[in-house]
């Protein structure tokens, strides 16, 4: 399948699950697309963070695709439904300052041809495209490390003052 | 002047007691209480005076009383818990007694969300159980809440509300007694449509011995529709209408279900004076006043006893 | 704990328009407990600020900045050597949060981000209810721990008032009645007597009293 060449930027988070050998599979798109594409694979799709769709978008992609285990084959059970609950709320987040919600877009992975990430990639990629790229020139391209890395944080804290830990987790 | 409240007297004389509930209008107008205190006059012992009811903003229910008072009728003054502290409420209870009214009912009120205003503040300072025992306090040892000595005590004949309907049933009638202990005397309930239900709760009263402490007036209200009673029944917090009742009204034609409601009216009635410790009715047809003279007489209960 | 929730984003918008440079400030303590201002809330709101600004051709520079608690001088101090860098502070503490900050740095500008709702607690994950209303005179033990000035829509003190419908408030369905609750546990623990005696009204001057209250503590004091 060829790439679409409508110039726009992806990016592809993803369970890792859905493709063991996903580190070698997804070469060949890299190879073609270069910094138009990004992947993030992840050990679950659960670990997806709202945070990590804005801060994609925030560096240029205009598309982003969040690619679960189908449901209840989530092997922490309650990744996939945990995962399609923050796409959501990062969409709600880019409606309310005026962009389009389906940039950001849920899958749950159906058939599992392999090999399955640049098979799936095509496919999505393929498809027409129904946003338009972002409306501001200049899009920055941030290694994609940065954007799952917790950010790094200045160290304002002084000599002084002692440090607690942060309050990290969350119930659930 | 010396006025007594003929609720009262018609109450200890033994005789089936008769009141009905008057809205007031949401303007200033004087002239729609009078009217509406004429229509009842002579077919009632005691007009009950609404307090804002429904968080809707209305005349006050303290002037309306004294209104109706001039028309030579006796007022039972509704006073809820949610608009005013305790220092306007034992005000407002010490010129109630100043301009001749002598009946109270204490009433926590519905919660303003439901109204007109629902930017209010709720105060709810007292509760009503509170406010009877703070009113009973002011009538026979002349002091107001915190012990400080009045002038000159309230004259007033204290009544509660009380809902056989509620949740949860078992307690309804142990709060019954804790209002009663609290210096309620008169007892005001909510309108019945389930008679077994009432009958029930009833017996519980018997059993405790608070009819014998209290006069117990059940409540009546007349179906206009049957549209009113499924609306009623949905909207309307603590009612019970059974669907017997429901259905009666939806399968009679909509030009003949005014009187259905109020055959229904007037048997519901008839059968409260058989109920033993039931010593009156209370007929609640808000904004159909009109209705009242006609229900109490198909009712048998005109005239009314020369006290 | 305190709950808060974040402003609409129209607000936070009209509030810091002029700004370029912004410090972005999140709380650890209560406001991330209830998801609305901690670290990871401070962070999607700057993500989403600077994404709008972008898309408005507005310059906007951002630094997030999360202290273990905003209301405690102790650490709001750590803010000494930075805000001045900065056009203003965008808070996402609560309302004791904001005030302290603005009272370190009375110069700055500081735009509370959340709208500072209840004490309450964390009934599921995503779900909070509020169950404390701060009177100054706590009396759950007389009600079966459960607070009738704050979950008693009318604030009853010998309730249940009668509007209550399948145990539920009149006034919200979702919300059970309170003395519904007070009610069954005593009858379950076998002291519904304890009902009996008229509960008296409450003394609101502890929580009314003279103005804002305060707690002063010589023994804590330097």
């Amino acid at each position: 399948m060829n790439t679409k060449k409508d110039g726009l930027s992806y990016a592809f988070f993803f369970c890792q699950q859905l493709d063991a050998a996903q580190d070698l599979n997804r070469r060949s798109l890299e190879k073609e697309l270069g910094p138009r594409i990004r992947f993030f694979p992840l050990p679950c799709s659960g670990r997806i963070e709202s945070l990590h769709l804005m801060r994609a978008l925030e560096t240029g992609a205009d598309k982003v695709y969040v690619i679960a285990c189908p449901e209840r084959a989530c092997r922490h059970r309650e990744g996939n439904t945990r995962a399609r609950k923050r796409v959501a709320f990062a969409q709600r987040l880019i409606a309310e300052i005026g962009l389009d919600p389906d940039r950001f877009e849920f899958l749950v992975a159906s058939a599992l041809p392999s090999p399955y990430i640049d098979k799936v990639a095509r496919e999505l990629l393929a498809r027409e495209s129904q946003v338009d790229p972002l409306p501001w020139g200049n899009k920055e391209r941030e290694a994609p490390k940065e954007i799952l890395r917790k950010e790094k944080r200045d160290d304002y804290r002084g000599e002084k003052a002692p440090r607690r830990n942060q309050r990290e987790h969350r119930l659930l | 002047m010396n006025l007594e409240s003929r609720l009262k007297m018609v109450l200890s004389a033994g005789h089936f007691a008769v009141t009905a509930e008057c809205g007031p209008p949401k303007g200033a107008d004087p002239d729609l209480i009078r009217k509406k205190g004429n229509l009842l006059k002579g077919f009632v012992d005691s007009v009950n005076v609404t307090d804002n009811q429904t968080g809707v903003v209305r005349l006050c229910s303290l002037a309306a009383c004294a209104l109706l008072r001039e028309e030579g009728l006796d007022p039972v003054l509704q006073m809820v818990t949610r608009d005013r502290n305790r220092i306007a409420l034992q005000s407002d209870v010490l010129g109630a007694a100043a301009l001749g009214i002598r009946n109270i009912l204490c009433l926590s009120g519905d919660h303003q969300s439901f109204g007109n205003q629902t930017d209010a503040k709720g105060v709810f300072d007292l509760d009503s159980i509170q406010l009877v025992q703070v009113v009973r306090e002011m009538r026979d040892s002349w002091r107001l809440l915190g012990g400080e000595e009045l002038s000159q005590g309230p004259d007033l004949f204290i009544g509660a509300a009380a809902n056989p309907f509620a949740d949860p049933f078992f307690y309804r009638v142990l709060r019954l007694r804790k209002k009663v202990s609290a210096g309620a005397e008169f007892i005001q309930t909510q309108c019945i449509y389930n008679l077994p239900k009432f009958k029930e709760w009833m017996g519980q009263v018997r059993d405790r011995g608070l009819d014998q402490k209290a006069y117990i007036l059940g409540g009546v209200t007349p179906l206009k529709s049957a549209r009113m009673a499924e609306y009623m029944a949905q909207n309307v917090a603590g009612m019970d209408i059974p669907d017997e009742v429901i259905n009666r009204m939806k399968s009679t034609p909509p030009k003949q279900q005014r009187a259905e409601g109020l055959k229904i009216g007037v048997e519901t009635i008839q059968a409260l004076r058989q109920i033993e410790g039931v010593r009156g009715v209370h007929i609640m047809a808000i904004e159909w006043e009109e209705v009242v003279p006609e229900l109490v007489k198909e009712a048998g209960l005109w005239p009314r006893p020369e006290i | 704990m305190i709950t808060a929730e974040r402003k609409p984003l129209a607000e936070i918008k009209e509030s810091i328009a002029s700004y370029k440079k912004l410090l972005i400030l999140g709380c650890g303590s209560c406001v991330a407990e209830c998801a609305s201002g901690g670290e990871k809330e401070t962070a999607l709101l700057a993500s989403q600020l600077r994404i709008d600004a972008k898309k408005e051709g507005r310059t906007l520079e951002t630094k997030e900045m999360t202290l273990d608690r905003q209301c405690v001088y102790e650490f709001i101090d750590q803010l000494a050597g930075v805000i001045g860098e900065y056009d203003a502070v965008l808070s996402l503490g609560c309302g004791a949060g904001v005030q302290a900050v603005a009272e370190v740095f009375p110069r700055a500008h500081i735009v509370p981000a959340l709208n500072t709702t209840f004490i309450g607690q964390t009934k599921q994950a995503g779900l909070w209810l509020e169950n404390c209303r701060g009177c100054g005179d706590c009396k759950l033990d007389f009600f079966a721990d459960v607070c009738p000035v704050t979950r008693c829509s009318k604030g009853l003190f010998n309730g249940p008032c009668g509007g209550s419908k399948n145990e539920k408030c009149e006034v919200d369905p979702d919300t059970p009645c309170a003395w519904q609750l007070i009610v069954t546990r005593l009858e379950e623990r076998g002291k519904l007597d304890s009902l009996e005696k008229v509960h008296p009204p409450a003394r609101w001057s502890k929580k009314e009293g003279k103005g804002p209250r305060k707690i002063a503590r010589e023994d804590q004091r330097t």
